[in-house]
């Protein structure tokens, strides 16, 4: 986006434009939040109203796969973290590098969760029980978040090879960031509340 | 005045004017155009809306009429109401108004994501085809909350899944036109124009911007819950399988309460503009006003069971509901207050839109005391599901958000256009419609009170008497509203040219040519104290003065 035109505008019309999309950019986490936010109400309305839980015949989801998953992605937070540190400071192949991690490591925890799925789960589906209902809705939509950043990625580490980002111009790396924490952020509440709560 | 240089802002530079017919007028990016394909698009929903409402009214003509079926009544009403909220109102307080005026108000060549804007408009008409579109596969028939078990219960074939679909469209259109707004308004303020000196439209926009974007974002989750229950059978609403119906009813008006707000707000900020420009004095209590804007937007957030209080709440959260909307209503009150004290003793000059904005006044009131009545439990449950509430909701949406509407409608018609409307026809407009608007609405607060229930085809004969009248008042009101049309086909056609000024206002919108230029300002404003302060020089530097001090009509 701020790509196509980074070196027809002024160092000053970048900064005043990606401010823009930044406070734009973190108002759509802010939606983005509330929706997991109102899963996570039926969730615990549903869950609250049930007579016993998990309901009858239904485990509780395997704890330590799940831990390693979130071992994984936390991990994967503090690689991107150190490939926006590279950007910041102009050492390109520190942020190629880390990046490449991060994509890895994302992908582990989609695969991670794939295993969980198909593997660990046998006794509910998404519409078998109100538990399957809101595990699978909640764990799928982050899924496909972590999926989404995960391409994300890609594609700035594609833009940023062919040079369209600098050490000053890259809106468009910092958007992925904070999308990728915002993603880690999250999955440190349905942790909880799948696997420990 | 010294006239300053300023750097014009980088967004300014965003979208050059447009070179072809389907840039201009169809795809087009300047907030200006987007804000007049909202009025048409909307403008035709809300005739479909509103011949929904008269079929239903002429199935009411008397206790057993066979003019609709039952199942065509229930689709007729789930789909006035779907209609009238997200495909009318909203869009047309938000998307139009706010576009046409917001961006001006602040001194800003555009919103800060146009193309974001484009997006937002051209989701409605494809919201509006996919909710109408369901009428041809037998319409969902749960009204336009779609209760569940009641929504998932009939033979409703594909058509809830397309309900879902069109309002889940709707949705995040009007979360992205709230993240726009909200962009717009925090970064893109002209120089010198404080929170403080914002103009009060501005202020109710923000509000309503910030409540598009968190509850609307709510709305969608919920819709996306109850697509997945209907079309995977996943039982988040259903009962038989360890659901809640009620879980729906809170994920529901979680956002829909907000969404109330969404739809007057802007109304208020459209009377917090006319009426000091037709008293000629600065607006009472400016703080008080645009304060309470905000107190209302987050107690809206923590009202939303007081439409539940028949559905098996405790009682403590009866209690904490039915408080909290009593307390909703001080900061309403400070506004209506804040209006009347600046009417009084000013130099009122009555033309249309502040006719339109007294109407409000009266209305709105009425619509707001019947709403506390409503939020005290033991009222409620009597009046629950009446026509009580169909009352009550007509006098705030119907009183007080269209004619909202129409004051800001007739307001801005000499920007918007570049000509007049016609005074007398204007006049005409609203005395019909503000009359018989109140003989069609305001005997069903009787009919309510007496027993009638809402969303029936037939009734207790007791009430044919009551009905007849009230459906022959809603044919005259709905005329009212052709002579709006014709009196906007006679300004487009022989209306005198308009001026840039032509009410002597202050905020910065009338300080351009009209219609608005496309670039809006030539220069950036410069602003040098709040808009209301009539009988002092106009707070701005840097615009043309020529243009400013166009002798008042």
């Amino acid at each position: 986006m701020a790509a196509a035109n980074a070196h027809a505008v002024s160092d000053a019309e970048y900064a005043e434009v990606s401010g823009h999309r930044l406070l734009g950019f973190l108002f759509f986490l802010i939606s983005d939040c509330v929706i997991f936010g109102n899963f996570i109400f039926s969730y615990l309305y549903l869950r609250n109203a049930a007579p016993l839980w998990p309901p009858v015949g239904i485990e509780r989801p395997y704890l330590y796969l799940a831990a390693v998953n979130s071992i994984v992605l936390f991990g994967s937070g503090a690689t991107m973290h150190y490939a926006m540190e590279g950007m910041r400071h102009d050492r390109r192949s520190q942020f190629i590098g880390y990046t490449l991690a991060t994509i890895v490591l994302g992908s582990m925890f989609l695969g991670g969760q794939a295993y969980e799925y198909t593997h660990l789960l046998p006794h509910t589906t998404w519409a078998g029980t109100t538990f399957g209902a809101s595990f699978y809705t909640l764990t799928g939509l982050h899924g496909f978040h972590v999926f989404i950043g995960v391409i994300f990625l890609i594609v700035v580490l594609l833009q940023t090879l062919r040079g369209t980002y600098t050490q000053e111009r890259h809106f468009g790396l910092t958007a992925a960031t904070l999308y990728w924490h915002f993603v880690d952020v999250i999955w440190v509440a349905l942790f909880f509340l799948f696997y420990i709560y | 005045m010294s006239v300053t240089h300023v750097e014009l802002p980088a967004s300014s530079h965003i979208h050059p004017p447009p070179d072809t017919f389907i840039k201009k007028y169809v795809f087009s990016l300047d907030h200006k155009v987007i804000a007049i394909q909202y009025f048409i698009t909307a403008g035709l929903f809300l005739v479909f809306a509103g011949l929904l409402a008269e079929l239903m009214r002429v199935q009411l003509m008397g206790p057993n009429n066979h003019v609709l079926s039952v199942a065509v009544f229930n689709q007729a009403y789930s789909l006035h109401g779907t209609a009238m909220v997200w495909l009318v109102g909203i869009p047309i307080v938000t998307g139009a108004f706010g576009n046409l005026i917001m961006p001006v108000q602040i001194g800003a060549r555009d919103v800060a994501f146009p193309w974001l804007n484009m997006l937002s408009f051209w989701m409605l008409p494809v919201a509006g085809i996919l909710v109408f579109a369901s009428l041809l596969f037998g319409a969902p028939q749960a009204g336009w909350t779609e209760y569940p078990p009641v929504s998932l219960q009939l033979p409703l074939g594909e058509s809830l899944s397309l309900w879902c679909a069109g309002v889940f469209v709707i949705g995040v259109s009007s979360t992205i036109t709230g993240l726009n707004f909200l962009v717009t308004i925090v970064k893109m303020r002209a120089p010198g124009m404080t929170y403080t000196r914002m103009p009060l439209f501005v202020w109710a926009t923000g509000v309503t911007a910030f409540l598009s974007m968190i509850a609307t974002a709510n709305l969608s989750a919920a819709l996306a819950g109850l697509f997945i229950q209907h079309n995977f059978g996943v039982p988040f609403y259903d009962v038989t399988r360890g659901g809640a119906p009620v879980l729906w009813q809170h994920v529901f008006w979680f956002y829909s309460h907000p969404a109330v707000y969404i739809l007057i707000l802007p109304a208020f900020g459209i009377v917090s503009e006319v009426i000091p420009t037709f008293v000629r004095r600065p607006i009472f209590g400016y703080k008080a006003i645009a304060y309470s804007s905000a107190a209302i937007g987050l107690l809206s957030f923590m009202v939303w069971a007081h439409h539940m209080f028949t559905s098996g709440l405790q009682h403590w959260e009866q209690l904490f509901f039915m408080l909290l909307t009593m307390v909703i209503a001080v900061p309403t009150g400070i506004k209506i207050f804040s209006w009347v004290t600046t009417l009084w003793r000013g130099k009122i000059r009555l033309d249309s839109p502040l006719l339109f904005v007294l109407g409000f006044l009266s209305t709105f009131t009425l619509g707001g005391i019947t709403g506390v009545m409503l939020a005290s439990v033991p009222a409620d449950a009597q009046e629950h599901a009446s026509y009580f509430v169909v009352a009550h909701i007509h006098y705030v949406l119907f009183g007080g958000t269209i004619f909202g509407i129409f004051a800001g409608l007739y307001y801005w018609w000499p920007k918007m256009t570049g000509r007049m409307l016609d005074e007398r026809l204007g006049k005409w407009h609203f005395w019909l419609m503000y009359i018989f608007f109140n003989l069609t609405f305001l005997p069903m607060h009787w009919a309510g009170l007496m027993g009638m229930p809402r969303r029936v085809a037939t009734y207790d004969p007791m009430f044919a008497g009551t009905n007849l009248f009230v459906s022959i008042s809603s044919f005259v009101l709905a005329a009212s509203i052709l002579i709006f049309i014709y009196n906007a086909y006679r300004s487009a056609r022989y209306g005198e040219p308009a001026g840039p000024n032509p009410w002597g206002a202050r905020t910065l919108e009338w300080m351009i040519p009209s219609p608005m230029p496309y670039y809006n300002f030539r220069d950036v404003p410069i602003v040098l104290s709040g808009p209301y302060d009539y009988g002092k020089p106009l707070p701005y530097a840097n615009i043309s003065q020529d243009l400013a001090m166009t002798p008042v009509r």
